[in-house]
Parts: C-alpha cells; structure tokens; sequence
C-alpha cells in the first residue's frame, strides 16, 4: 500500500481541488494530516477572526481568533453524525470517517482562504478610523467593513464547497447524489453554524460596548429568533 | 363471382401497450450475496438500515425475521430515549424523564395504532406482504426515524440551551421530526414497493393517517417540551386548535402549557 507522506504541498492538493489524492486522504484516517487540517483551520480561521476584531481592540482581536476557529470545528463536530447519516440516505454509501474528513477538509480549505485574506482585511482595517469605545464612526465605514466581511466569507465558503461538490461526484460518479447530499451538509452546517456565531458573538464589537469573549446574553435566544423578530418589526406585525 | 364482404374480419382489436403504473421498480431485495447476509446484531442493523436498506428488506422476509424487528425497535427505543432527554433539557427538572417517556411512548403507541391500518391497505392494494413483514417495515420506519432525530440531537440541544421560546423549541423539534419522518417514509415505500402492491393509493392514505396520529399524539401527550401541573393534560383539543391557541397566546410561548 502506498504510504501517504504529509508535506507543504498538500494544502496546494487541497486548494486545487486534486480528486485522486483528496479522495485517498478522505478514505483513511491519517494522523498528522488529520493534525495538518487542524493546524490549518486553527490559524487561518484564527488569524482572519484576528484580523477582524483588532478593530475593536488587540484584546478583542485576540478573542475572535480563538473563537472563528472554534465555529468552525463545532459545527463540523455537532453535525458530524447528522451527515453521516444523511449522505447513504441520499445515495451515497460512504462510511462516518469519510463524510466527517470530507467536511473537515472543505473547512480547512475555506480556513485557508481566509487566513489568505487576512493581511488584506487587516490592512484595510488599519486604513479605518479606530472602532474604539468613545470613538465616532461612520455608519459607512461599518458598513463597508461589515460587506466586506460577508464577500471575504461567502468567497470561502462558495470555494470550498466547490471542491467539496467534486469529490462527491468523484465519490458518487453521480452529479445528482453529489448535490442532494452537498446541500443537505450545506443546509444542516448553516443551521448550527449560525446559531453557533450567534451564541459566540461579538466578533466585529461594537464601541458602546465592552471588550468581552462572550456577550452576558449569549444564550438568550437564538439567531433564527432575533431575524424573526426583525422581520416582524420592518413589517410592523408588532 | 367476387363479392365484397362488407363485415371485416373477426380479429380481435389490438390494445395499445399500456405503460406500467409505476415505471421500473427497483430490483427486489436479495439480489446479491451482500444483502443476503444475516443480521446478527444492533450495530450491523443501524448500518444496515442506513446503508443496505434491501438487506434489511430482504431479512424480513426470512424465518426468524422477529429477533431482527426487536433488534431494530430496541434501537428505536434507546433513541428516541436518548432524544427525548434532550428535548428535556430545555425545561429540565422533572422533564427530564418526562420528555423522553412521553417521546418514545408517544412515537411506539402512533405506530402501532396504524399498524393493522397499513395492513388492511396493503391487502386492498393487492400487496403479498405478511403481517410481520409490514411490522418490520415499520419497525424500520420507528428506527430510522430515531436515529436521525439522534444525529439532530446536538443541534436540538445547542438550541434548547439559548432560547426560552417554547413555541420556537417545538418548531424545531416538528421541523427535525417532519425530516426524520420523510427518511423514515421513504424506506417504508421502498419495501412496500416490492411487496406486488397495485396502487400506491392505499399506502399514500396510510401515510397521511399516520402523520395526524402522531401530530395529533403530540398533543395529547403535552406539555412535552414546556412543563405542567399534571403528567397528562386535563383537556382533549385537536392539534390544530392547540397549535392555534400556542401561536395566538405570546409570540414567545409560556413554559407552562406546551
């Protein structure tokens, strides 16, 4: 059998979406990639949360690397089961270990993604007047950030369910299978990994507000609730 | 001297080939070796079920297929147990072991009240099936549906610990159920597909009945997901009456009453 060796190169594999070595690193589990993709959710997730809290503070900046990874290993392990389940009832048969690997990778490339744009949302961060308490800031510069924010996001998220999409026609070798299981991940991942930014916010920060890891109203309600309610509110339903 | 006959001759009209009602049916179950091979315990039916489906299908129809329908409703029961406590978690206390007994007490008593039902429309549909196959499927259907709710659990509960709305709790426990159930369908359609039915008429019937028992059970069985005074609650509504009442008393919900 042929020996997997883990070197620089595999993030490049990754990102370019090699269907022969990704699918053989999703079919056995392997240590130190498993190590590798860890490392890599850890700090390019954690230096892109980084470079988005730094705006409110250093100490916000710090907060926010640590919890943008988190995210994103929750959401890959609280719906670890639910996925393994859901894809042999889509059509295809692959056991836990590949469709928890698969999920894992496509994390780990949207991880590398962000960490890649980093540098570039910090400086453009360092270009924005300071989001400190007491400071006065535009509505559009929190705006600007705020979009930029979201297309930095979704590019990553768009890029690395791509190359999910792929393996799981390689997988499948049916593009039907492969989309009904992609969006059932991609459904159940937004489900929980929304709810888990919710409850793990602030992550921008806001100026009247404290520096904190947590806000004290992390559990009072969810998410789904507080867009609910919005909506409610714009359609005057209140 | 020729004639002319004008009456044509006796051949019969041809018909006109008739597509079949329901176009290709799948191959029966015990095709290959693979889903011949028995079932010997709990964990080789959660993957059979999830992944061999015709196995277990094709199991059913074997002597000795009762050791296999008890291995699958232990299964059933261990998860929607394990579900149920979850679903406990939001309001804790007493509820803990309250939701869980309701929940799979609840979801056993709905199937098995529509049990001879499928049966009586598995007949009048022309279906081979014998009693204890169609309590397979549906033993199937119970574990399938469970183990999902399983795979949900996590996500019920990340929920249960960071809202108080009870009307947003049950949602998400109807919503998690209604998906769980369309799996759970989906493979009791499969096997009764292979049972000779003639129409699918009598089994679509049976699904919705068996939608309302247990949308219906949820009320009966309240408050599963909030708390109350008593086990059981002391006044007899219809689902939609109690769900109407839910939505109409606070957009938040009440503990009490759900």
């Amino acid at each position: 059998m042929q020996t997997l060796k883990l070197n620089r190169g595999d993030i490049g594999v990754l990102l370019r979406g090699g269907s022969r070595p990704i699918r053989s690193w999703s079919e056995q589990w392997d240590a130190q990639r498993l190590a590798l993709h860890l490392g890599v959710i850890v700090v390019g997730a954690g230096s892109y949360g980084a470079a988005m809290g730094w705006w409110r503070d250093p100490l916000q900046a710090a907060y926010v690397a640590a919890k943008f990874p988190l995210i994103l290993l929750l959401t890959a392990a609280g719906n670890a089961l639910l996925n393994a389940m859901l894809a042999p009832l889509l059509g295809l048969n692959i056991p836990f270990r590949q469709s928890f690997l698969a999920i894992l990778m496509s994390f780990t490339m949207a991880a590398a993604i962000l960490g890649s744009f980093s540098p570039l949302v910090a400086f453009l961060v360092w270009n924005t007047p300071p989001l400190s308490a007491g400071m006065h800031i535009s509505r559009a510069a929190y705006s600007f950030i705020q979009l930029t924010h979201v297309a930095v996001i979704a590019f990553a998220g768009l890029a690395a369910n791509l190359r999910l999409m792929h393996l799981l026609r390689d997988l499948s070798g049916d593009a039907g299978v492969a989309r009904r299981v992609l969006l059932a991940w991609v459904a159940g991942n937004l489900f929980l990994g929304s709810q888990l930014s919710w409850i793990l916010r602030p992550f921008i920060g806001s100026p009247g507000l404290p520096v904190e890891f947590l806000r004290a109203t992390a559990l009072n309600g969810n998410f789904y609730e507080t867009v609910f309610r919005a909506a409610r509110h714009l359609l005057n339903f209140d | 001297m020729d004639s002319i006959n004008p009456i044509p001759p006796q051949v019969p009209p041809q018909i006109p080939p008739v597509a079949p009602l329901y176009p290709a049916a799948p191959k029966p179950p015990g095709e290959t070796p693979e889903e011949r091979a028995p079932i010997p315990n709990l964990m080789t039916v959660v993957e059979a079920i999830l992944r061999q489906p015709q196995r277990v299908m094709y199991q059913l129809r074997q002597p000795g297929a009762g050791r296999l329908i008890a291995l699958m409703l232990l299964a059933a029961l261990v998860c929607s147990l394990v579900y149920g406590v979850v679903v406990g978690t939001f309001s804790g206390g007493s509820q803990l072991w309250i939701a869980p007994v309701k929940i799979a007490g609840g979801l056993f008593v709905s199937v098995l009240i529509c049990l001879p039902s499928l049966y009586i429309f598995a007949c009048l549909s022309g279906s081979q099936a014998r009693l204890v196959e169609m309590f397979g499927l549906v033993a199937g259907l119970l574990m399938l549906m469970t183990l999902l709710l399983l795979g949900f659990a996590p996500v019920a509960w990340l929920f249960s610990q960071s809202t108080a709305s009870v009307n947003w709790m049950g949602t998400l426990h109807l919503l998690f159920w209604g998906i769980a159930t369309l799996f759970g369908l989906r493979f009791i359609e499969a096997g009764f597909s292979h049972s000779q039915a003639r129409s699918n008429a009598g089994f679509n019937t049976w699904v919705i009945i068996l939608i309302l028992v247990v949308l219906q059970m949820t009320t009966a069985l309240r408050p599963i997901v909030g708390t109350a005074d008593s086990f059981l609650p002391k006044e007899k509504k219809f689902f939609l009456n109690y769900w109407g009442e839910c939505l109409k008393s606070s957009p938040e919900g009440s503990l009490a009453a759900h």
